[in-house]
């Protein structure tokens, strides 16, 4: 079933065209890693789909509904998209606990006992439980990436964006983030990912879009389109990332 | 206690301050209830105005909405422009006798309302600063988690603006202690107005107002000095933005040390 279907999305900053007539479908509980140079559009094309950015042209359609067609709607539909962000963007004034509880309790209105009990599940999910009361200021950048995660995740999405959650990190701290995202991916979770770490997309994608200049030059199972990419704008692409 | 005005500065200054406490004490009081007052009022107003000051502009909002929305900043804009752009003792007479027939009121009411307006006008550029000095991602984490525009302001970035600006709000009320001397002009019987009913007594102006400087800078001083504690005690490590004085006053650096 298609959870998230964009089509003819066109958006330009002003003469610059970011995004030139993308279509993508998404199935539901399939992870779909977006790949492609830095200004390829990727990152913008993600952030459409949980309307962060305005797009000029085309649709979104979430379960078969256009998501801008009631404005009123969009801060309940931002609930079933949750966001990771390169920059973790934590808030900052409170707990790890609280970052999980607040979108609970004040924009799904969960009692406060539910919402702290959920949330506790979710940290213990990304080995976080134990630094529950900490101030987020604390953490290190993959302690941050985590509770982040199990944020997004208290709002029991229906969809995960990943905006190159590890480019933000020391190296030594990428793979405890891509654990945790590894093992969402092995939940059944629809996923999107845009990254730059390859062979992690290789490894946990059921399909990579490889995007260029604001266009999806090629997409494809992973398997294919690493080993051996159809166009040429792929290949010099790869080329300078996996050797 | 003396029974003779001495003629050194210092000893008449102390004469003074002996036989003429209770005026010193009378005007104290009333600076430190126009100060205290007047910030406070000034720092609902600037957070109104400040707030309304930094409303998004969204494309997908309506021609009406959009519309309003640039009416409010338009007159939040003049406002404060108006009143950061007049003297305060211009303000002090103009209001008093132009909205005295609408008001009815005493000259202590007239002092604490051009202290609120005029410090709101202030204030209204701190909490707009405040709000700017968080990054942005703060707003974009809030919305994701489907937060309004309400929500994100309550919970999210209020809280934070607020602590940073801190050490400007303080400076506020630290400024108002010493410009609630202008309010003399529309007779307020506050501490500078006392010393100078004082001077007129004694005809020892440079004596009298030794006391009063003393006054003022044990009032600026000491709550420099508290303000400085309750900074401390709240300055937990914030990431992003300015968290303690010194950057602070840098990104509000329009302050009015002086006036």
């Amino acid at each position: 079933m298609n959870i998230i279907e964009i089509e003819h999305l066109s958006k330009r900053f002003d003469k610059l065209e970011v995004l030139k007539d993308i279509s993508l479908t998404i199935q539901e509980g399939e992870v779909v890693s977006l790949i492609g140079a830095s200004g390829s559009g990727k990152s913008t094309l993600l952030r459409c789909v949980n309307l962060l950015e305005v797009y000029d042209q085309g649709t979104i359609r979430f379960e078969g509904q256009d998501i801008r067609e009631n404005i009123k709607g969009i801060n309940a539909y931002r609930t079933h998209v949750g966001m990771i962000f390169q920059s973790f963007n934590l808030f900052n004034h409170m707990s790890v606990l609280e970052n999980c509880t607040i979108g609970q309790t004040q924009v799904l209105k969960r009692p406060k006992d539910e919402a702290v009990k959920l949330a506790l599940s979710f940290l213990t999910k990304v080995g976080m439980e134990s630094f529950a009361d900490a101030p987020v200021t604390k953490l290190s950048g993959g302690q941050k990436q985590r509770v982040a995660i199990a944020r997004a995740l208290c709002m029991e999405p229906r969809v995960l964006l990943f905006d190159e959650p590890t480019s933000a990190l020391d190296p030594e701290m990428v793979g405890e983030v891509l654990q945790v995202i590894r093992s969402l991916a092995d939940e059944g979770r629809t996923m999107i990912i845009v990254t730059h770490e390859m062979d992690f997309a290789k490894e946990v994608s059921d399909r990579v879009v490889f995007m260029d200049q604001g266009v999806i030059v090629e997409e494809g199972d992973p398997a294919l389109l690493f080993t051996s990419p159809t166009v040429q704008r792929t290949k010099d692409f790869l080329s300078r990332y996996l050797r | 206690m003396l029974t003779k005005l001495p003629s050194d500065l210092f000893g008449g200054a102390l004469y003074i301050l002996q036989k003429y406490g209770p005026l010193f004490w009378a005007g104290t009081k009333t600076t430190l209830l126009i100060a205290l007052s007047g910030t406070i009022i000034g720092l609902f107003i600037g957070l109104g105005v400040g707030i309304l000051r930094s409303l998004p502009e969204s494309t997908m909002d309506n021609k009406f909405k959009t519309f309003l929305i640039r009416l409010v900043k338009l007159v939040s804009g003049i406002y404060v422009e108006v009143f950061r752009g007049t003297p305060m003792i211009v303000q002090a007479m103009f209001l008093f006798y132009a909205l005295r027939p609408v008001f009815h009121w005493t000259k202590l009411v007239a002092g604490i309302f051009v202290v609120s307006v005029n410090t709101g006008a202030y204030m209204a550029e701190i909490v707009r600063a405040g709000i700017q000095s968080l990054d942005k991602g703060q707003n974009e984490a809030a919305r994701s988690i489907g937060m309004n525009n309400f929500q994100t302001m309550r919970h999210v970035v209020l809280p934070q603006a607020i602590r940073n600006a801190f050490p400007a709000i303080g400076n506020e009320f630290v400024v108002n202690i010493k410009d609630t001397s202008v309010l003399n002009v529309i007779g307020v019987t506050e501490l500078y107005f006392q010393t100078t009913s004082v001077a007129g007594i004694t005809y020892r102006v440079q004596d009298t107002f030794l006391v009063s400087a003393i006054i003022y800078l044990i009032l600026t001083y000491s709550t420099t000095m508290i303000l400085k504690i309750i900074e401390r005690k709240m300055n937990m490590p914030v990431q992003n933005g300015p968290s303690s004085t010194s950057t602070a006053f840098l990104v509000f650096g329009n302050k009015r040390e002086e006036r």
